[in-house]
């Protein structure tokens, strides 16, 4: 059952020991950051010489628990991408100032400028289609 | 110090909840500068919960959505006989956990969207309980126990109210309130509901309906103040159901056995018989309180406050010219979160729009969602019976039998509706009730109707929607006075 898996993501400890996880299997992972606050956003996300994806994301929201566990295993193994999580409960300034007013929210932005943004649980294609363009990478095909 | 006449904020509100919000936003609307003071106190079973008031956390919204969640076990046994394969039936059956955890969040999504929408509107929000000091300052004590001081030109109280517990043995220690049951943390199991009002019938039917036996305690009538003929047709419909009434019946103590389990007593207060039983879980729904009585009233010089502690405030303004109230807490008003709502918005319309409309209380409609559910608009059979007298008053009556119904065989016994109207042609309608399926759905409407007036003639001359529930008003054409049988013939026609 859906609620089972997403007792796993419930608390930021448990986050936290998720991500854990993550790094020591492969070298290669670029890890999660997970935002607390308004000073880690500015310095991991603002002035973060990679393109972020940042993820509005809410505990008891359950689109919530497919899209952020998706966009982790999308984004973790990319070296040019990072993915930031914002939980809103705990980061109420940053929701104000993103106008953030439904989860899940997904905001990205280079050199600290938002060049996009979707809200709602979207189409896997338009959460790859984005994270080509914010990695630099040109889309085979179409 | 702020010089005279200068104050923090042009409104102060205290209580997030359906009145005090819609008065704060509605006033921010208009231009004034508002601050909202919102805190919840644990219940004894410690039980807390976010901004938004009763009706978010702890009333309407989880209420509705558990009494659907019986609702739908329910549909699962009908569709069987409407050809649905349903695999084994008896694995059917609901996983509490899972139902309060979906319940829990729509709730804390509730919260944070009223959170992000104050934010938005420039309303600040203290979470903090507040007291008067005087009658333009308050002062909010927060969780930490630090105090702010908020002066403001216009107060309004809307701090609602909170379960009763009786004063009896075990009560407090063991019982728990309709405050606790939506986030409860176990399975209630087999449920004592002391007390017959919405709440607790409420409580006891979709309990009941989700597989947790349950037993009600009615000390006088169920639903006082309602029409008693439905609230008949209602508890019937719950008997068969399977909830035990004990009727004229008072709790005695709660005690708590070795097992962990709960033993009540309780007495029949006619015959004097005593009686006891075990249980999982007990939940007194004894009536509610204003919370009144940590604002210090007194330091704001406000005297308007019945002997239950509610405030008296016929246009919602108390003695204090500045000091105003709202919601639950005000005497003598319907309970209800749409009259707080619309008594709110008109209040601050006319604290800072210059508007004099004032709230009409009158004609408000409600349901009470029990399994089969009763809505009505207007005056009970025995309010008009008392005002009008029996000469004047004609009552129209009807069973009815929903076409959905037959395929399971439900039982229509209960199914039964009346409109009570002014003898004299055209017949005003002075009160419709309508015990049956999606109860809310089919009185709304009519709401609307006897707000203009509508009368028996004009309800007799609208064509009905075939085949609905509602349509059944618009067939009434049996009297009650003319003594024939309001039993259906036959369906279309």
């Amino acid at each position: 059952m859906s609620n089972a898996i997403c007792k796993s993501l419930r608390s930021p400890v448990r986050n936290l020991a998720s991500l854990k996880k993550a790094i020591s299997t492969s070298l290669v992972h670029n890890e999660t950051i997970l935002v607390r606050n308004n000073e880690e956003f500015i310095n991991k996300v603002m002035n973060n010489d990679k393109p972020v994806i940042v993820n509005f994301h809410a505990e008891w929201c359950e689109p919530c628990k497919i899209l952020t566990p998706q966009l982790k295993q999308l984004i973790e193994p990319l070296t040019d991408l990072d993915l930031a999580v914002v939980d809103v409960e705990d980061n109420a300034d940053l929701v104000h100032t993103f106008e953030v007013k439904a989860v899940p929210a997904v905001i990205a932005i280079k050199n600290g400028l938002i060049v996009d943004k979707f809200i709602g649980l979207v189409e896997t294609d338009m959460i790859t289609c984005l994270i080509n363009r914010m990695s630099g990478k040109k889309k085979e095909g179409t | 110090m702020a010089p005279v006449g200068t104050y923090d904020y042009d409104l102060a509100v205290i209580g997030g909840g359906s009145g005090g919000l819609a008065c704060a936003k509605e006033a921010v609307n208009l231009g004034a500068k508002v601050t909202v003071l919102d805190y919840v106190t644990p219940s004894p079973q410690g039980t807390k919960w976010g901004l938004g008031g009763t009706c978010v956390n702890v009333g309407c919204i989880p209420k509705k959505l558990m009494h659907q969640a019986a609702l739908l076990g329910e549909s699962i046994h009908e569709a069987v006989a409407y050809g649905w394969e349903v695999p084994s039936l008896d694995a059917i059956k609901i996983n509490w956990p899972a139902l309060t955890e979906a319940v829990q969040n729509h709730i804390k999504s509730v919260n944070w969207v009223t959170r992000v929408d104050l934010r938005e509107k420039k309303i600040d929000y203290v979470n903090g309980l507040g007291e008067f000091k005087d009658p333009h300052t308050l002062i909010a004590t927060l969780k930490n126990g630090s105090k702010k001081e908020i002066t403001a030109k216009n107060i309004v109280i809307a701090v609602g109210g909170r379960p009763h517990y009786p004063d009896i043995p075990g009560a407090v220690e063991y019982c728990i309130s309709s405050d606790d049951i939506f986030s409860l943390g176990h399975p209630p199991g087999k449920t004592l509901v002391v007390g017959a009002g919405y709440i607790g019938l409420e409580c006891a039917g979709f309990l009941n309906s989700l597989g947790y036996p349950a037993t009600v305690l009615v000390r006088s009538v169920p639903l006082r103040g309602f029409d008693q003929q439905m609230a008949q047709a209602v508890t019937s419909e719950m008997e068969q159901k399977g909830v035990v009434f004990h009727n004229k019946c008072v709790p005695l103590s709660v005690e708590k056995l070795e097992t962990g389990q709960l033993k009540a007593r309780w007495q029949n207060t006619e015959t004097q018989e005593r009686g006891e039983d075990v249980f999982d879980t007990v939940l007194m729904a004894t009536g509610r309180y204003a919370l009144t009585k940590t604002l210090n009233l007194e330091a704001a010089g406000v005297t308007c406050v019945s002997n239950s502690g509610k405030i008296i405030a016929e246009t919602e303004q108390t003695n204090v010219s500045n000091i105003y109230a709202v919601g639950d807490v005000l005497e003598g008003k319907p309970e209800l979160t749409p009259v707080a709502i619309h008594a709110g918005r008109l209040l601050a319309r006319r604290m800072f729009a210059g508007a004099t409309q004032p709230m009409d209380y009158d004609n408000v409609a409600t349901t009470v969602f029990t399994p089969l559910e009763y809505g009505c608009v207007g005056l009970s059979e025995e309010t008009a019976l008392a005002r009008h007298g029996a000469d004047k008053v004609e009552v129209y009556h009807a069973f009815y039998k929903p076409t959905e119904f037959f395929i399971p065989q439900r039982n229509i016994r209960n199914c039964y509706l009346k409109a009570v109207a002014l003898r004299e042609a055209p017949q005003r309608i002075l009160g419709l009730h309508f015990v049956g399926p999606v109860a809310g759905e089919v009185i709304q409407g009519f709401a609307a109707a006897v707000k203009c007036g509508i009368t028996m003639e004009q309800l007799m001359n609208t064509v009905g929607i075939h085949p609905t529930v509602a349509e059944e008003f618009t067939r009434l054409n049996i009297t009650k006075r003319s003594g024939k049988d309001p039993n259906p013939a036959s369906c279309c026609s």
